[in-house]
C-alpha cells in the first residue's frame, strides 16, 4: 500500500504532500491506513471545525493498494488520535516531499 | 417616546439598557425582550453587544501564556498571567508583548475592548507540537509553533502574525465571514490589514515607511524569502526550490479557482490586501488613521458571513463617503484601488 498524505492551510498556506509504502510503517500505526482502505473512515473536513478557527490545517489521506484507491478528507481538530500518529510518522519519516 | 429612522418605541433604548444592567430578575427579561424586538426592527447588530453587559466586562488588557511543551495538547501550562514576572524565554515574552500590542492598537485606534469587545482575556499557547511550522486561532486562543529551523522559525517573533491571528479572533465576533472561497480570503485579508497595522502602529510608521509584508523573519536563512505575504506586492514574498513560489496572485484576472485550503483563501487573499495597500498609500499619513477606519467599519458594522470581493468593496465604497464625504478624496482613493486589482465599483446601496 501507498499512503499518501496532503496537508494545506496554515499560515503559511503552503500545500505539502508525503508518501510513503506501507511497508516502511511500523504495523500498529498502520491499522488507521487499513481502516481507510477498507472504507471504514468517512470525510469530515468540516465536521468539528471550531467556530472561527483559522489557519489550521487540513488533510487529505489517501491509500493507494493495487488498482483501488481510498481518500478521506479531515481537519487537524477532527483528525482523530489513530490518523493523527500515522500522520505525523509519514511527515517526519517520508523521503517524497513535494511542495506547491 | 423614543424615534429613530421612523422606529418608534415607548421605552427608550437606554432605559432598556439600563435595566439590564441593574434591574432584578424580571425586570432584566422584559429589558432584553424589549432590547430584542428593537433590534429585529432595525436590522442592526447591537444586540450581541448588549448581551455583553449582562454578563462582566473588563477593562483593562488580560493575558495570559501557556506552554505546550512541544505537545499538542491545549492550552499547556501556564507560563505567565498578566502583569506576573517575566519569565519562560523570548517565545514568552513575544507572545505576551506582541499581544498586548495588538491590544493596545485596537484600543487606542478603534476603542475596541478586545477580541470580543467585553475584554476577552487573550490567551496564548507557545512551543506547540514538535517542529510545529504553523501558527493559528482555534476560535478561543492563539496557538504558536517553534518551527522546524529548516523552513520556519519560531512563530511568535513576527508581530503582524500575533495581530493576524489575534485579528481572527475580532472577524469572528464580528462579520463572522466564513472560512471559504472569497469570504475565506477576505477573513485571511483582513487578518493580514490589521496584523500589518499594528505592526506599523507599534512603530508609528507611516504607510509609505511600512514593509507591507506578513511575517517578515519567520523563514530561515535557508529559504529564498522575504515573508509569507506581501500586501504590496502579491506573489513576490518567496520564491524557494523547497517551498515553491509565493502562488497569491495581484489582479482579479489571475484569481485562482481552487479546492485546495478552502478554496484558495491564503491564495486570493493577495487580492484585497493590494486594495488596502493601494488605498493606504494613495491616503498617505498612517494608515490606520483613514483606511484602517474604513476597513474597520466594514468588518464591524458592514460586512456578513458570505460577502465576496465586490461587496466588500461596495462596501468600503460607501463607507468612505459617509465619512469623508461624496466625490471626497478617499472614495476616490477606494474606488481607484479596488479598480486596480480587477474590481469595478458601479452602484453602492
Amino acid at each position: 500500500m501507498i499512503i499518501r498524505v496532503e496537508r494545506e492551510g496554515g499560515i503559511a498556506g503552503i500545500p505539502i504532500s508525503n508518501e510513503m509504502d506501507s511497508k516502511d510503517v511500523p504495523s500498529d500505526l498502520l491499522r488507521a491506513a487499513k481502516k481507510i482502505a477498507d472504507g471504514k473512515k468517512s470525510s469530515s473536513p468540516l465536521k468539528s471545525l471550531p467556530k472561527g478557527a483559522a489557519d489550521h490545517y487540513t488533510y487529505k489521506i489517501s491509500v493507494q493498494d493495487g488498482g483501488n484507491r481510498s481518500v478521506i478528507e479531515c481537519n487537524q481538530f477532527n483528525i482523530g488520535d489513530d490518523l493523527r500518529s500515522l500522520v505525523k510518522y509519514v511527515e517526519k519519516n517520508s523521503k517524497q516531499k513535494k511542495t506547491n | 417616546m423614543n424615534c429613530k429612522n421612523q422606529t418608534c418605541f415607548i421605552i427608550p433604548e437606554y432605559v432598556n439598557k439600563k435595566i439590564v444592567e441593574k434591574g432584578t430578575k424580571k425586570q432584566k427579561e422584559h429589558a432584553w425582550k424589549n432590547l430584542i424586538l428593537t433590534e429585529q426592527l432595525r436590522g442592526r447588530r447591537l444586540v450581541t453587544g448588549l448581551m455583553s453587559s449582562m454578563f462582566s466586562i473588563s477593562n483593562r488588557l488580560d493575558r495570559t501564556i501557556f506552554d505546550a511543551q512541544n505537545t499538542e495538547t491545549l492550552p499547556g501550562t501556564l507560563v505567565r498571567h498578566e502583569g506576573g514576572k517575566a519569565k519562560g524565554g523570548k517565545t514568552v515574552t513575544e507572545a505576551y508583548d506582541y499581544s498586548g500590542s495588538t491590544y493596545t492598537f485596537f484600543k487606542d485606534i478603534f476603542k475596541r475592548n478586545s477580541i470580543d469587545t467585553r475584554g476577552m482575556r487573550l490567551d496564548s499557547t507557545v512551543h506547540y507540537g514538535e517542529d510545529y511550522n504553523n501558527a493559528f486561532w482555534n476560535g478561543t486562543q492563539m496557538v504558536y509553533g517553534d518551527g522546524d529551523g529548516e523552513i520556519f522559525q519560531r512563530f511568535t517573533k513576527s508581530i503582524d502574525v500575533i495581530g493576524h491571528e489575534l485579528s481572527h479572533g475580532v472577524t469572528q465576533y464580528e462579520a463572522a465571514l466564513e472560512y471559504e472561497g472569497q469570504a475565506g480570503a477576505l477573513n485571511e485579508s483582513f487578518s493580514d490589514v490589521f496584523g500589518s497595522l499594528v505592526k506599523q502602529y507599534s512603530l508609528k510608521q507611516r504607510a509609505e515607511k511600512a514593509d507591507w509584508l506578513i511575517g517578515s523573519g519567520l523563514f530561515t536563512s535557508k529559504v529564498k524569502g522575504a515573508a509569507l505575504r506581501s500586501m504590496k506586492e502579491p506573489g513576490t514574498a518567496y520564491d524557494d526550490p523547497t517551498i515553491g513560489k509565493d502562488p497569491q496572485p495581484n489582479h482579479m484576472k489571475y484569481y485562482v479557482n481552487t479546492t485546495s485550503d478552502n478554496g484558495g483563501v491564503h491564495i486570493n487573499s493577495g487580492i484585497p490586501n493590494r486594495a488596502f495597500y493601494l488605498t493606504a498609500m494613495d491616503l498617505g499619513g498612517y494608515a490606520w488613521e483613514k483606511a484602517g477606519k474604513i476597513w474597520y467599519i466594514a468588518l464591524t458594522e458592514r460586512l456578513r458571513e458570505r460577502t465576496n470581493f465586490q461587496k466588500a468593496a461596495n462596501v468600503t465604497y460607501a463607507i468612505a463617503s459617509n465619512l469623508y464625504g461624496e466625490g471626497s478624496h478617499e472614495q476616490k482613493a477606494v474606488k481607484s484601488a479596488w479598480y486596480q486589482v480587477g474590481i469595478n465599483i458601479k452602484a453602492v446601496k
